[in-house]
Parts: C-alpha cells; structure tokens; sequence
C-alpha cells in the first residue's frame, strides 16, 4: 500500500508531477516499463497471457486551488480547480505554490457578521489565503498568480481500519494500480496514471487513444454519504461495504452483463462488494468507453466519505477488496488465446 | 521563547470549564517569573509575585478556549455534539479533531460530498446540529471510550507564516497568557514595588465566569484586562486594527480613563506602538467582571490584534505580544513610581 | 420508598408564579419544619432549612417558583393584556385556561392578524368571562398574575402536571429533609425565589450560606420525545448528573463526586448535556471565590407547559443520590 506517501503528494490537476515522478520511481523499482505521453499521464504496461487488451485507470489529480490574483494587503485570492463545496474551505491551513508557502484560509469573525451573513456561505470569490505577509509586494516575492495550492492534512489511520488523508480520490486508485503491477500477474494490462481527470477527464481521453482498449477498468475513490441523518438509499455507497461496483453515473452508463459478472467474480473470490447507489458524479470511464470505436468499461471504486475536502476517509478493508477484485478480473479476462 | 510557550501551549486543550487538564504547561513556564501559585474554584490560575507595598495589581488573560461537547454517542461511530462557548459551525466544516475521552480519539467532521448536494444546501451555512464526528468505531466499542459530556476541540498544529506572523487554535486569549508571560520577564530585570497577580482566567468564553471568582479572590486594586482584538482583513471594517501595530487601547464605559491615559503616556515616553479603539458599553472580555466585582476595580484593556476569531486559524504577530508585554511591565513600573491613588481619584 | 402523590399533587397544585412565593413556602415550611434544626427566610424570600453538623458544608437548591403571566392591562370588559413571567412562548399558550391566585380563571386568545402578522405576546388577550364591568374591576388588577390551569394526573410509572419545574426538586428535597442520612456535614436546603426570571434568588442564597459544595435539583429536557430535541437523558433513565447547560459547567470533581456516588451505591443516572437553559447552580457557583456546584437533574418532557411529565422512578433515584450526597465525604 502506497497510500501515505501517495496522499502527502501535492498533484492539484494540471500540476500532478510530484504524483508522477513519484510513480515512476516505484516503476522502476518494480521493473515495470512505462511511457510518458504528451499530457503527462504514465503508461505503465504489465506483460503477460493475453486475450484482450485491459487499461486499468485511476488518476493522480486532486481537487484543490488556483491564485488568481494578489490583493493590495497581499492577500491571496483563488478559485477551486474541480468540485469544491465552498463550505469546507473555512478555516483551513494550504500550503501555497511550488515553495509550498504556509497559509490559512480564514473568514471575518463570527461576532461581526450580520444575520444576512451568516445565513449565507461564503462564496470561494470573497474567500483569501493569509500567508502572513504585510504587502503586495512581499507576497509577489513568495507566490505567482496561477500557483496551486493544496491543503494541508496528513495521513492517519483511526477508528476501526480507517484511513484519514487529503486526495484519497484518487491516489487510492494509484496505490492499488501500483499494487497490482508489483504483483507481476501472467495477465497482460496496461496501468495508467491519468492526469486532470477533476477538471474533466482530460488525460484519460488521450490515454485511451493511444492503448484502444477492449476493456477499461477505472478504479476510484468515490461518492459516499453514509453519515447520520442521510436516507438509505441516498448513501450512495458504504464505508466498510467493499469494492463499490458503478451501474451509472453522470458520465457512463455501464455494460450491466459486466457489471453482473464481476459481482459474480467478487462472490466467487469472497471479496466483499457493494452496487454504487447513485448516479452523480463521473469518472475516466466516460472518457475511455468514447474513443474512437468505443470500448467496454468497469469502475470499482473505494468508497470515500467527505471526499472534495481536506478530510477523504476510506476504509483499508475497502481499499483491499478493490485490489482483489481488480486483479481477478484482470485473471478472468486474460485466460490466453 | 514566547513563541515555545505559544506553540506549546496551543497544542493542548484547554476548553472552557476543564481548566484543570492542562494547567501544568502554565505552571512549568510562570514559575520562573513569580513566587507562589494559586488556584479559584473554577480552575484560574494565579501566579503571584510579592511586592514591597501594599498594592496589587491583577493581570487577567483567559486561558480557555472554545470547543466542543458531546451530546449523544450515535450508531456507526459518529458523535453528535453542541458548542462550549461561541462557536460558528461553518469553521468546523471537514476538520480533524481529538474528542478527550477516556483515551484521546481521532474523529472528523465532514460533510455529504458537492456530488450530492444541491445548489441551494452549498449555499446554506450548516447548523450545529447537522454535523457530526465520525470515528470510525463501531458503537459497541466507541461507548467505552467516549462519553456524553467528554470535550472535543480541532486538531490542529500551530503554523508559522511570514515574518513573526503564526496561525493556531486558541491564540484567543493564550496570545494573552504569553503577554502575561512576556511582562512577568520584563518585570523581574525592572523590578516592581505592588504585588503582580498574573491571572490565567478560566470560562471567559462561557461568560467571564473565572474572571467573576479569581478578582474576587485576588481583590486587586486596579486590573489590567488582555484579551484579543478583531485584525484587520479585507472583510473588516475600516477602523479594524492592523497586526504588527501593537496593542489595541481601549476607551469606554468599562475602562478608567485616567488610569488608560497613564498607559497611553508610558507607551510614548518609551517608545512602545499601540492603536486605540473606542468602546461604549460592553466589551465582551473579563472586563465585564472585574470592573464591578466587590467594591468595583478600575481597569485598562488592551487588545492584541488577531485576525479569524474563533477558528482553528486564528493569526497573530508575535511582535505585539513581546511588545505589549513589555510595555505593560514598563507601565507597572511607572505607576509604582507615581502616586496610585492620584491617579484613581475622581 | 414510595412515591408520594399526595404531596405532589399539593405542591403542584400549589399556586406561587416567580416573585409571589408565599404560599408555597407556607406548605414547604409546614411539611418540613420538624424536621430540621434550623429554618429561616432571607431578604428575597428563599427559605433555607439547616441539618447542622460540623463536615462539609453543602448547599441543596430548588426553586419553589413557576412560571406565569402577569396583567399590565384591564380593560372594563373583561380582556386583559399580559407579559410573561418566565420562558412562556404566545405560539403555545392560545387557547389555554389561566388561574389566578383569587381562584378566578380566564382563557388566552388571539386577536386577528393580518398577513404575514407575527404572533407576539401583544396580540394576545385573556378573556375572563364577564360581561359585568364590576366583576372585572373588583377581581381583576393590573399586576395580578396567573399560572396554568391544570389537573395533577398519574400512570402507573409516571406524574403529569404543571410545575414540575421545579416542585419536583422542592419535592425531592423535602422527602430527603424527612429522611436525613447520618452525617457530619452541615446541610442547608434552600428553597429558593425568582428561578424562572433570572436564577436571582439562588444568587443571595449562595452568598450568605457561601457553602463548599452546592448542587441544584431541577428538571431537564429530554431527547427521547418527538419534539425534536437532540440529547441523550430519557424519561426513566435515572437521576440525570448536569454535566453543562447554558448557565454552568459542571466543575469536574463534583462530576467524579455525583458519578462514583451514583456507581457506588447502585443509582440508576445518566449523563446530562443541555444545550439552552441555566439552573440555580449558575449563580451559586460564581458566588466569591467560586463554589463547586452541580445538577442533579430530574428528566422532563413537555417543559414549561401546563402538563409536564415526569417518572416516578427517576425521581425516586434523584432521592437517593441526593441522600448520598448530603452524607458524602
């Protein structure tokens, strides 16, 4: 499991090669080969019995900030790259830029604002970054508009198996892909890192364009509600539930023959899993099953609570079905000619 | 080695009513600077330092902090929980805090993801009671280690920025204590003839409850009240106070005017930055105690300037403490130079 | 020991809104004065009974008023405006029956309000039944107030009247006041005036006793009900130990105190956390130098209503803790 080292990476999308030189340092201590294409995402291919050609996806984008602009104070102002409630910005510590310059991302006082005010979030254009600078100018000096920033939230593990870390979504899709390519299976596939899947899947469209893959498996850290006070059937997915297997989401309408048996793959393996109950969101899928004469795809997915925030909690025993699942849908699909 | 104290001191919990938790931090610091201690009934700390007359002179900075109770251990590991002292539960949203139980439990507060939420919930601020600590145990499990009443407060390390300027938890009012710290320093090479009562005040946050109980105790015969000020941001208004400008003097209602004007003076004679502000009624510090305890005490405020109030990212320059530590050790030293009651007269 | 309804019902049934005491005192006096070593009213009003001893010196307090409506105006023919006593919401009192002290009644209505209007207090109006302007004028004057009408009522487990809050605890405190544990410690049991407006006479109560310890017996809400409130306390959970409300956190030794007490000697209690709301033990435990103070609190539903429930067993518990309690080391 890679997944600390994964999450305290910075890779807001558009910006993901510490993810990447990362990933590719672990490659070449697997002794796995890889590409690099034009985008930036890493192609890394794992030879072996072949019937078809299987692309595993996860992407190595998070969700974060953008500076847009250095105010007269030298207060940072900034914009979200990707879905950012702007309710979890309040009150929270970034880290600014390549120099990963400390801030805080503060609000007026409770005390001082109005009724009006707080029946109202703030929206991310009256939100700024404080990084203790007293000018305009001493901020110039540390911070350039178009810098990323990133929260700052280490890797925990708590309660029963769970994990606490930023970017979860989807560095847990790395880590497993990283898993299953040191594993060195007699099971041909090809397992890419995508790049700015946040900001719409940018990577996974030329990815996929160069592999034409018969099958696409992306793997996830996903949607889940399952607090207090949520319905049932608005939980989308469970923590503890097992590898969420998707049915639809904003972006792909999954081969429901695939989606069957892989379920049967996971019951006959004695993984855990779990249907994903809702039809938000989107992931690479959607751009993979659309190149050129279409492919067939999969998403199995570790369901991530608070994702889009500072907060992702996922379950290790998730992360683990996912893993297996994966690979023995990677066995059953590579049996040889 | 104010900023040690501050980090040190802001690492730990000190939520308002469990003064008692973590009092030996103080301790472990102030005894160096003064010759006895003291506790009230509520947990204030009192550090005393004996003089050669028969003044005193009552420090006051509250040492709590704002937090989190729990009201309610629900299935699958989540905590419901309410507010100790004022709290806006928008800066609570997706944080990381420690829940004091029998152990020390890790949990998060976080909230459906913007996948499935609406436009109109992204735009409503949540309510207390829609959020909830997530643990990670099992119910089962969970009951054994936290109970109802246990105390919560944000993980959160402190962070140094640009220059002096340092973000944490709790700056509101241990930036205060380490002026108090500060000041106990500087009065040790001065030398000072009234007995100081450095007072580290507990429950301010849930009415000046500590500071009611501790002047009570100390009966001191002027007060001198350190809280923390609203910083100047882009939100605020233009009167707010800059960090890095000094200590904020107030004028009021609540504060002696002669004894205001006497520390205006010393700062100008000596050199020392400051701001002012004015105050007409309540000034929702210790103040509010300490004026009309027992025969009524005549107090200053000053403020330090701190911008985020009440969040876990309360900010602050460490420059307006040492220098409002050291102007208060100066103004000490000047009124014990001058005639106290002179100046108290009407 | 059994629940005594009897005596229950008296104090229940009893009328005295804040500020208008004396007639429960009289009860209270006479039920408990034979019981103790002392008994004395201060300037406010409180009565404050005394078990002498030499220990420890600890404070019981529970209020003996209730809350009300006082009239500001009377007009001839027969309506009266009023204003509130005490946490009285207009939105949940139209159409009840009011009593005055006289024993005269009059009902609560609303005058008609225009779109979007809000429901204020100063809409509302009692209606006393007359249309004799001499019977309105010789029974009914500005200042008068009245309190709820209500009939005491019982389950087999639980009491349904008006004032639980707080005859429960002037209740509790006389059954233990009759069945005073052997002990060293020096006991006052106050009585206390004005709770419901301001915890005022808890206030002087607590300066002249100036105990080392001073626990409040006062009810509380629940969250077992349907009305929304989220917290932990049930209807027959026990004694519920305070552990913060509005007005006080608990200090902690006197959390640890009523817990291993509670533990100890087999009370069924439950931690309590009330997220609005002040008790007597606010007041008293920012008396001088500060006072050690906690809650025993008895659970409630439907507070502040003319129909408060309450489980007979719960406040069975509430006796033994405080039992334990007055004879605590």
């Amino acid at each position: 499991m890679f997944l600390k080292e994964l999450t305290e990476l910075s890779g807001v999308s558009g910006c993901e090669y510490e993810v990447r030189n990362y990933i590719k340092k672990k490659l070449e201590e697997i002794g796995c080969s890889y590409d690099i294409d034009k985008l930036g995402n890493v192609i890394a291919h794992n030879k072996g019995k072949k019937s078809k050609t299987i692309m595993v996806a996860a992407h190595m984008d998070e969700v974060g900030l953008i500076v847009t602009h250095i105010d007269g104070d030298g207060f940072i102002r900034f914009q979200a790259v990707g879905g950012i409630d702007p309710r979890v910005l309040n009150s929270k510590q970034v880290l600014v830029g390549d120099k990963k310059i400390p801030g805080v991302i503060g609000s007026k006082a409770v005390h001082l604002m109005s009724d009006d005010e707080r029946g109202k979030t703030i929206p991310v254009e009256k939100l700024y970054i404080d990084i203790g600078s007293n000018s305009k100018a001493e901020t110039e000096k540390l911070v350039s508009i178009g810098d990323y920033v990133v929260f700052v939230s280490d890797y925990v593990e708590f309660g029963d198996s769970l994990i606490k870390a930023k970017a979860l979504d989807d560095r847990a899709g790395c880590s497993a892909i990283l898993e299953l390519l040191s594993m060195k299976l007699d099971a041909d596939f090809y397992g890419v890192f995508t790049v700015m899947e946040e900001v719409g899947c940018r990577g996974a469209i030329t990815a996929s364009y160069a592999l034409e893959p018969d099958l696409g498996i992306v793997i996830e850290g996903t949607v889940c509600a399952d607090m207090p006070g949520i319905e049932e059937h608005s939980k989308s997915t469970i923590i503890g539930g097992g590898a969420a297997l998707s049915i639809m989401d904003n972006s792909t309408v999954y081969d429901i023959d695939i989606v069957r048996s892989t379920a049967k793959i996971a019951e006959d393996n004695n993984i855990t899993y779990q249907f994903r109950k809702s039809s938000a969101g989107g992931n690479d899928a959607g751009a993979i099953h659309k190149t050129k004469d279409g492919s067939k795809v999969m998403a199995i997915s570790v369901p991530c609570r608070y994702i889009h925030s500072a907060v992702n909690v996922a379950s290790k025993n998730d992360y683990n079905s996912v893993v297996n699942l994966t690979k023995a849908v990677i066995l059953a699909n590579q049996k040889g000619e | 080695m104010i900023k040690e104290f501050l980090f040190d001191v802001c690492s730990n919990q000190i939520v308002s009513g469990f003064e008692h938790a973590n009092g030996s931090i103080l301790t472990k610091y102030f005894e160096h600077y003064t010759d006895s201690f003291e506790r009230d009934k509520l947990g204030s700390y009192i550090f005393k330092s004996e003089g050669t007359n028969d003044k005193k002179i009552m420090l006051a900075a509250h040492i709590d902090e704002i937090g989190l109770m729990v009201t309610k251990v629900l299935d699958v590991g989540f905590l419901s929980f309410t507010s100790v002292g004022g709290i806006n539960p928008a800066s609570l949203v997706s944080q990381e805090v420690t829940v004091y139980g029998k152990e020390n439990v890790f949990g998060v507060i976080g909230i459906k993801p913007p996948h499935v939420t609406t436009e109109d919930e992204r735009n409503k601020p949540l309510k207390l009671k829609d959020l909830y600590i997530d643990t990670g145990y099992a119910k089962e499990k969970l009951e054994k280690m936290v109970r109802v009443g246990d105390v919560a407060t944000i993980k959160r390390k402190p962070l140094q920025l640009q220059g002096t300027v340092v973000s944490a938890k709790a700056f509101d009012d241990r930036a205060c204590v380490a002026v108090m710290l500060e000041t106990a320093k500087e009065l040790k090479k001065l030398s000072h003839k009234s007995s100081i009562y450095y007072t580290a005040t507990a429950q301010e946050e849930t009415g000046y409850r500590g500071s009611t109980t501790a002047s009570y105790m100390v009966n001191p015969d002027i007060g001198i009240i350190l809280d923390v000020g609203f910083g100047m941001t882009p939100d605020m208004p233009a009167e707010t106070a800059h960090l890095g400008k000094g200590p904020v003097v107030a004028y009021g209602g609540r504060l002696n005017q002669k004894l205001t004007k006497k520390f205006v003076e010393v700062c100008k004679t000596y050199n020392f930055p400051m701001q002012y502000e004015a105050i007409p009624s309540r000034t929702g510090t210790d103040t509010e105690a300490l004026q009309v305890n027992r025969e009524g005490i005549p107090c200053i405020l000053l403020s330090i300037p701190l911008r985020y109030m009440h969040t876990s990212v309360e900010t602050i320059d460490i420059a307006d403490v040492e220098n409002t530590g050291r102007a208060v050790a100066r103004f000490i030293n000047e009124l014990d130079n001058s005639d106290l009651e002179e100046i108290l007269c009407f | 020991m059994n629940f005594n309804s009897e005596l229950m019902k008296k104090l229940s049934d009893c009328f005295s809104p804040s500020g208008r005491e004396k007639n429960i005192r009289e009860i209270i006096t006479e039920e408990i004065k034979d019981y103790v070593d002392e008994i004395k009213v201060d300037p406010l009003g409180n009565l404050i009974a005394r078990k002498k001893g030499n220990g420890k010196k600890i404070l019981f307090s529970a209020h003996m008023d209730q809350i009300g409506l006082i009239i500001t105006h009377v007009d001839e023919k027969g309506f009266l405006r009023f204003s509130n006593v005490g946490g009285i919401h207009a939105k949940e009192i139209i159409g009840l029956s009011m009593v005055f002290d006289n024993g005269f009644q009059g009902v609560v209505c609303c005058e008609e309000l225009k779109y979007n209007e809000k429901l204020t207090m100063s809409k509302l109006f009692i209606d006393v039944a007359s249309t004799d302007p001499e019977f309105v004028k010789k029974n009914f004057h500005i200042g008068d107030m009245c309190v709820f009408k209500s009939e005491y009522y019982e389950t087999p487990d639980c009491t349904v009247c008006r004032a639980a809050d707080d005859r429960i605890g002037c209740y509790i405190q006389i059954e233990a006041i009759k069945s005073h544990p052997v002990t060293e410690n020096d006991v006052y049991y106050v009585f206390s005036v004005q709770e419901e407006v301001g915890t005022r006479g808890a206030k002087t109560a607590g300066y002249s006793v100036n105990p080392d310890l001073a626990v409040a017996l006062d009810v509380t809400a629940t969250g077992d009900s349907l009305d929304g409130i989220k917290m932990d306390v049930k209807l027959g959970g026990g004694a519920a130990i305070k552990l913060m409300d509005k007005s006080m956190i608990t200090h902690l030794d006197v959390k640890n105190l009523l817990t291993n007490l509670a533990e100890e000697n087999n009370i069924k209690y439950q931690y309590e956390v009330l997220e609005f709301g002040g008790t007597d033990a606010g007041p008293i435990h920012m008396t001088r130098e500060g006072i050690p103070s906690g809650v025993i609190s008895i659970p409630t539903r439907n507070l502040h209503s003319a129909a408060e429930i309450i489980n007979k067993n719960d406040v069975l518990e509430c006796i033994k803790l405080l039992k334990v309690t007055a004879a605590s080391k």
